[in-house]
C-alpha cells in the first residue's frame, strides 16, 4: 500500500514543480534536504533513511536491529583497507549461500557509507554473484538491490539535464539490473517502479526500460501453451507423470505405475534396487494393439531424451513398423445403414459422382508419411532390458495379445553423454549402467521428434 | 427434354389419381386394398413434395388442396375423442403419474377398454383399424399426460408396426389380436449400449440353430420404452448372411421375440427427467430361441424394417404437440385475462401478448403440418412421407419446448412450482428433441436425403458446368438473368388457376420465392461441396431450416386456403396466422439462404467450428477469468 502512494507522491510533486517552473521545484527539494540536515548531523546512519531509503524498505528494517549490529561492527573491523565488492560475497558466502545471506550483504554495503560510495560497482557485483546465491529469481531482492542507489540524487533537475545522459554510469546500472531481471522473466512491480522514479526520476533510461518490460512481459506471460513449472517435482513418480502427459497429447491417456521404487534386502543380504516403472497409454492405442497383426513384432525403443527446463529425463516407446499397404484392411460399413436413406443414425454418405470444387477445397497439399503406431510410452528408473519387460508385462493385463506378439528390445546407451550437461535435479535413470543393451537389430535412427 | 415430358405425363397421371382418392377418400372398401398395397418398399410414387423442392420445383399435386377425411370417418373420429377426452380429464392423475414414475394399472386398464392400444390395427385383429390422420387425431389428446402418450407410441408406433407393415398373414393373425387389446404390451428394441449414432456398432447377434429352426438371440438393448413391461418385442440384430457373390456378411434381421422364449431379462427402470411415468429400461436376451417363422420381413432386411416404422411413426408428434399447446394456451389465457398487475390485467401486456400469439402459431403450423403430412400417407399408394415426417417432429418437438416454456413463463414464479402442470409438460416435451431420431439426426437425414435426390438428377449438369461447357454455362447465366429481370417468380400457385386463395396472396409470393431461391441454392451447394457435403453439417443444417419452413408454409397455405374455401369457422384468424408465419419464415428463410452463399459475410460457421475445436481440444472453458492480472 506504502509504495503505490510514494509513487503518487512524486508525480505530484512532480505536478507542482511542472506548473511552477524549475526553480520552485529546486526550492521545494532544497527545502526538504534543509529540512533533514540538522537530524542528520545529529545521529549519523538512522535518521538518513527516510530520505535514502524506499518507504517498504523501511518498514522492514525494524526486525533487522542485531542482523545490522553485527554489519556494523563488521564495517568497523575492515580497517577502511580496500576491498573488492567481491569479496564481500565471497566472504558472506564461506559458510551458506542462502537469501538471508545475500541481503545481509546488501545491508553491509549499505550501513557502511552513508554516500554509498561504490555502489554502482557493487550493484554489477552481487547481479553477478545472485545465482550463485540462487536468488536470481527472486523479485525482492532486486528491489532490495536497486535500493542501494541513493534517492533523488540522479533525478534531473532541469531541462538540461534531462535532454543529455545525466548520471550516464548510474543509469546504465540500473539498466542493467533491469535486464537481469528480463533474462530471468522476472517481472518488476510497484515497488520497482517506486523505486526507479525515486532514484532515476520519472523519463529516466531505467524507466523507460521498465516501461518496455511491462508492456511485453505480461503479453508474453502465457505465450508457451505448455508451460514448464520452474520447479519440478523431485519425486521421480511425479516427475515421469509430468513428462509423459506433456509428451503424449492426448486427455484420454492413462497413466499407469507398474513398480513403485523400492530398495529390499534380500536373505543373502544383497540390496536389491526395484527401479519405477511409469507408463502412459491411451485407449486409441490399446485398440489399435489389440488389432495388431501378432506375426510382425513390436519394438522397445529408447531412451529418447526430453528436456524440461534444465532437467533431462529420458523415456520409452512400444512401437511397431507402418503397416504395409497391401495388408492394410479397409472396415466396410454396410451401404444401407451409412447412406443418405436412414434416418435413424447418422448418413454418413452421398452416393454422387461430384467432387468438392476447387474454390471451396481449402485443404493444403500435404505429403503424408506414414510412421508406425506408438503403442504405448514409459519412463523407468533404469533403462535395462529386465526393467523395460515388466513394463511389457504390465501392458499385458490390460491388452492380452502382446503375450503373443514377438518383443524386441532395441536399446541405446543414451543417458550417459546428456549426464553432464544437466544438473543435479536428475531422474534416477542416469545411473543406468548400459552394459545392459541389448541390441538385435541395427539401431534405427528414426526418433520422435519432439 | 424427354424426361421433362416424362415427369409431365407422369404428374398428370398421378394427379388423376389423387383427385379420384380425394374424393372416394378411404372408405371400408378401401381400406383392405390400401393395406395390402403397403409394402416394405418406399419410393413407388414418383411424386414427391419435399425432395422436389430440392430441385426448385414445387409439386403442388401432392399438397394442394388440403387432404379431408369423408364425413362417415369424422363422425367416426369425433365418437371416439369425446370417450377419450372424458377419460383423459377424469380418470388420470397425470401428477400421480409423475410422482409415483408408475402408470396405474386401472389407468392402463381404461385405455385397453378404450381400444387405445389397437388404433392402427386393422378391424380384422380387433383393432380400431384407424388411418393415419385419425391416429393422430387421437394423439392430440393422448399427449395430454407425457406418459401415457410415450407408453402408448412406443407399443403401437413402433413396437407393433413391424408386424403390421412387414409381418406375413401368420404373424399377424399370431400377434396382433392379443397387442391391439393390450392383452400383450409392444417394444421395440433397437438401441444399445455402444450404438448411440453409430449404425456399425449394434452387437445383438442371432445366430441359427443347427436344426435351422431357430436363432439365438445374444445382446444387451438400452433405453427401451414399455421394457420392463412388455410381452411382444421387435428385436433387431446382426445375423450372417451370405450375399450375392457368396460372402458371408453381417446383415440387421428384424424378430418378433415374445418375453415367454425365455432368456429375457429386464433391467431396472430409469429414473427419468420427464415422461416419469413411462417404462425405460434395458433388456438382455440371452441365448433366446427364437423360431424362424418369427423374422419380420427377410432375413438380413431389418433395418429397412426400422427405417420404415421409424420414418413412418414420427408425423404424429406435430399433433400430439399441438394438442398439447392447446390445453396450454387455454389454462395460461384463463390465468393472464384475471391476473390483475398496476390495476391492468396480464393480458393487456403487449410481452405477455407475444407469448400467446407465438403459442397459437406453433399450435396452428404444426397441426397444418402433421395433418398435410398423415393426409398424404393416408393417400393410396406407397407414399414416400419420411422427409415431410421428419420434418414434422423436428419443428414439432422444438416448437413444444418453446411454447411450453413460454406458458410456463406466463404464470412466472407459479408456473415453476409443482403446485401446476407446467414444469411437467416443460420435464415432459424435453424427450421431444432426443428420441425417435434425434433432431440433429434428422436435419441430417433432411437435408442429406434431398441432396442425395437433388444431386442425382443435377450431377450431369454441373459437371458440365464445370467442365466449362459454354452452352451449359450460357443457358444457366441466362436463367439467372432471366431471374433477376423477371423478379417474380411463378409456380402457379397463384393467380387464375391459382390453389392459394387470394387472400393469401402475398404470402404465396413469399413461399414461390423462397422455394426458387432454395432450389439454386441447393445447386449451388451441390456444385460446391460435391459429395463431400455429408462433412459440412452447419451447412445441412440450414438446408434443413430452411426445407422445415417452407415446408411449414406450404401446409398452412394449404390449410387455409382450404378453410377460406369451405368457410370453416373463424377462417379469417387462420389467414392471419397464415400471414405472420409466412412473413416470419420467409426472412428467416432469406437469412439462411444468404448465409448460405459463398463468402457470405452473415456466414459465422468457420468461427463456430473454431471455437467448438479450440474447447474441445482442452475439453474446458479455455477464457481466463476476468479478474485475472498478469502483473
Amino acid at each position: 500500500m506504502n509504495a503505490p502512494r510514494q509513487l503518487l507522491r512524486i508525480q505530484c510533486i512532480g505536478c507542482v514543480a511542472r506548473f511552477l517552473g524549475t526553480p520552485v521545484q529546486r526550492v521545494v527539494l532544497a527545502g526538504v534536504a534543509h529540512v533533514q540536515t540538522p537530524r542528520s548531523q545529529h545521529s549519523y546512519g538512522q535518521l538518513l533513511r527516510p530520505f535514502h531509503c524506499s518507504a517498504v524498505c523501511f518498514t522492514n528494517r525494524q526486525s533487522q536491529t542485531e542482523l545490522e549490529k553485527t554489519a556494523e561492527d563488521e564495517t568497523l573491523k575492515k580497517d577502511k583497507s580496500l576491498v573488492t565488492h567481491d569479496d564481500l560475497f565471497e566472504r558472506a558466502a564461506r559458510d551458506s549461500k542462502t537469501k538471508a545471506d545475500f541481503n545481509r550483504v546488501v545491508d553491509v554495503f549499505s550501513k557502511k557509507d552513508i554516500r554509498r560510495r561504490g555502489h554502482v560497482e557493487f550493484i554489477y557485483a552481487a547481479l553477478k554473484k545472485m545465482p550463485e546465491f540462487g536468488v536470481e529469481r527472486d523479485i525482492t531482492v532486486y528491489n532490495k538491490l536497486l535500493d542501494v542507489f541513493p534517492k533523488e540524487v540522479f533525478v534531473p533537475r532541469n531541462f538540461i539535464q534531462r535532454m543529455f545522459n545525466h548520471y550516464p554510469r548510474q543509469q546504465e546500472c540500473g539498466v542493467q539490473l533491469l535486464e537481469q531481471m528480463e533474462n530471468y522473466g522476472i517481472m518488476p512491480n510497484v515497488e520497482t517502479k517506486v523505486l526507479l522514479a525515486q532514484i532515476f526520476g520519472e523519463k529516466s533510461h531505467p524507466m523507460r526500460k521498465y516501461q518496455r518490460i511491462m508492456y511485453w512481459f505480461p503479453k508474453f506471460k502465457h505465450a508457451n501453451p505448455f508451460p514448464v513449472p520452474h520447479v519440478l517435482p523431485s519425486d521421480p513418480i511425479e516427475l515421469a507423470r509430468f513428462s509423459l502427459t506433456r509428451i503424449a497429447d492426448d486427455l484420454d491417456g492413462k497413466i499407469t505405475i507398474y513398480q513403485y521404487p523400492s530398495t529390499d534386502i534380500t536373505e543373502a543380504g544383497e540390496e536389491v534396487t526395484s527401479p519405477h516403472i511409469v507408463g502412459i497409454q491411451s485407449p486409441n492405442q490399446r485398440s489399435l494393439l489389440a488389432k495388431h497383426n501378432p506375426c510382425k513384432p513390436v519394438f522397445v525403443e529408447g531412451p529418447f531424451p526430453l528436456w524440461l527446463r534444465k532437467t533431462c529425463v529420458h523415456y520409452y516407446l512400444l512401437r511397431a513398423d507402418p503397416i504395409p499397404p497391401e495388408e492394410k484392411v479397409e472396415e466396410e460399413f454396410d451401404p444401407e445403414m451409412i447412406g443418405p436413406e436412414q434416418s435413424l443414425f447418422y448418413p454418413q454418405r452421398v452416393e454422387l459422382d461430384l467432387e468438392r470444387d476447387m474454390g471451396d477445397d481449402f485443404k493444403f497439399d500435404v505429403d503424408d508419411v506414414e510412421e508406425g503406431p506408438v503403442y504405448a510410452m514409459c519412463m523407468a528408473g533404469q533403462g535395462d532390458q529386465a526393467t523395460l519387460s515388466q513394463w511389457i508385462s504390465g501392458l499385458q493385463e490390460t491388452c492380452p495379445i502382446l503375450g503373443q506378439i514377438p518383443t524386441v528390445f532395441r536399446l541405446e546407451s543414451g543417458p550417459r553423454e546428456l549426464q553432464t550437461s544437466s544438473d543435479a535435479q536428475q531422474t534416477p535413470e542416469q545411473e543406468v549402467e548400459t552394459d545392459h543393451i541389448i541390441e538385435e537389430e541395427p539401431l534405427h535412427s528414426q526418433r520422435v521428434n519432439q | 427434354m424427354n424426361l421433362n415430358k416424362l415427369f409431365v405425363l407422369s404428374r398428370s397421371v398421378n394427379l388423376g389419381r389423387n383427385l379420384f382418392a380425394g374424393r372416394v377418400a378411404q372408405k371400408g372398401d378401401c381400406l383392405p386394398r390400401f393395406q395390402s398395397r403397403r409394402s416394405i418398399r418406399s419410393s413407388a410414387r414418383s411424386l414427391v413434395y419435399a425432395k422436389d423442392l430440392f430441385l426448385g420445383k414445387v409439386n403442388k399435386a401432392e399438397v394442394f388442396p388440403y387432404p379431408e377425411i369423408s364425413n362417415e370417418e369424422l363422425e367416426e373420429i369425433n365418437q371416439l375423442v369425446q370417450p377419450v377426452e372424458k377419460f383423459f380429464s377424469e380418470d388420470v392423475d397425470s401428477k400421480k403419474i409423475d410422482h409415483e414414475a408408475v402408470i396405474p394399472p386401472e389407468t392402463l386398464n381404461g385405455l385397453k377398454e378404450l381400444g387405445l392400444f389397437g388404433i392402427q390395427i386393422p378391424e380384422e385383429y380387433g383393432g380400431l383399424g384407424l388411418s393415419n390422420t385419425m391416429y393422430a387425431r387421437l394423439g392430440e389428446i393422448t399427449s395430454l399426460d407425457g406418459a401415457i402418450a410415450v407408453t402408448l407410441a412406443a407399443h403401437q408406433a413402433i413396437g407393433l408396426k413391424g408386424i403390421l407393415i412387414a409381418g406375413n398373414d401368420a404373424q399377424k393373425a399370431k400377434y396382433l389380436p392379443k397387442l391391439a387389446t393390450g392383452e400383450h404390451i409392444a417394444a421395440f428394441c433397437l438401441t444399445e449400449p455402444g450404438s448411440g449414432s453409430d449404425a456399425a456398432s449394434i452387437q445383438t447377434r442371432a445366430t441359427l440353430t443347427e436344426d435351422g429352426k431357430h436363432f439365438l438371440l445374444n445382446g444387451t438393448k438400452f433405453w427401451i420404452s414399455n421394457g420392463g413391461w412388455a410381452d411382444i418385442m421387435t428385436v433387431f440384430a446382426r445375423t450372417e448372411v451370405v450375399d450375392k457373390d457368396g460372402q458371408k456378411k453381417d446383415k440387421i434381421t428384424a424378430f418378433i421375440v415374445e418375453r415367454a422364449f425365455g432368456g429375457v431379462t429386464s433391467g431396472k427402470p430409469e429414473d427419468k427427467l420427464g415422461i416419469r411415468g413411462s417404462n425405460t429400461c434395458e433388456i438382455t436376451f440371452e441365448e433366446t430361441k427364437v423360431p424362424i417363422e418369427n423374422v419380420i420381413g427377410e432375413v438380413g432386411g431389418g433395418f429397412k424394417v426400422a427405417m420404415n416404422i421409424l420414418n413412418n411413426g414420427r408425423f404424429s408428434m406435430g399433433s400430439a404437440g399441438a394438442g398439447m399447446i392447446k390445453k396450454l394456451i387455454a389454462w395460461t389465457s384463463e390465468y393472464a385475462c384475471t391476473r390483475k398487475q398496476f390495476n391492468r390485467s396480464l393480458s393487456e401486456f403487449g410481452m405477455i401478448q407475444d407469448k400467446f400469439a407465438t403459442m397459437a402459431l406453433n399450435a396452428f403450423v404444426m397441426e397444418s403440418m402433421a395433418y398435410l403430412t398423415s393426409g398424404m400417407m393416408d393417400r393410396p399408394g406407397v407414399p414416400d412421407c419420411s422427409l415431410e415426417a421428419a420434418m414434422v417432429k423436428v419443428f414439432s418437438s422444438e416448437g413444444s419446448w418453446v411454447c411450453v416454456s413460454e406458458a410456463l413463463q406466463v404464470l412466472g414464479g407459479l408456473g415453476f412450482t409443482k403446485n401446476y402442470p407446467y414444469e411437467r409438460y416443460l420435464r415432459d416435451c424435453r424427450i421431444l428433441q432426443i428420441f425417435e431420431g434425434t433432431n440433429e439426426i434428422l436435419r441430417m437425414y433432411i437435408a442429406l436425403t434431398g441432396m442425395q435426390y437433388a444431386g442425382k438428377i443435377l450431377t450431369g449438369k454441373i459437371k458440365e458446368m464445370k467442365k466449362g461447357n459454354v452452352g451449359v454455362v450460357f443457358e444457366i447465366l441466362g436463367k439467372k438473368l432471366k431471374e433477376s429481370v423477371v423478379k417474380t417468380v411463378d409456380f402457379g400457385l397463384t393467380g387464375k388457376d391459382g390453389v392459394v386463395h387470394p387472400s393469401l396472396t402475398e404470402s404465396a409470393k413469399m413461399f414461390e420465392q423462397n422455394a426458387a431461391h432454395f432450389g439454386s441454392t441447393v445447386e449451388g451447394l451441390l456444385y460446391r461441396y460435391g459429395k463431400t457435403i455429408v462433412e459440412e453439417q452447419l451447412v445441412l443444417k440450414k438446408v434443413a431450416d430452411v426445407l422445415i419452413n417452407l415446408y411449414a408454409m406450404t401446409a398452412v397455405l394449404s390449410r387455409t386456403s382450404r378453410s377460406i374455401s369451405i368457410g370453416l369457422r373463424n377462417h379469417d384468424h387462420e389467414v392471419l396466422l397464415t400471414n405472420t408465419f409466412c412473413k416470419d419464415a420467409h426472412f428467416k428463410n432469406n437469412f439462411l439462404l444468404t448465409q448460405l452463399q459463398k463468402n457470405s459475410p452473415e456466414n459465422n460457421d468457420a468461427n463456430i467450428k473454431k471455437i467448438a475445436q479450440e474447447v474441445l481440444a482442452k475439453r474446458e472453458y479455455i477464457c481466463s477469468h476476468p479478474l485475472d492480472r498478469t502483473f
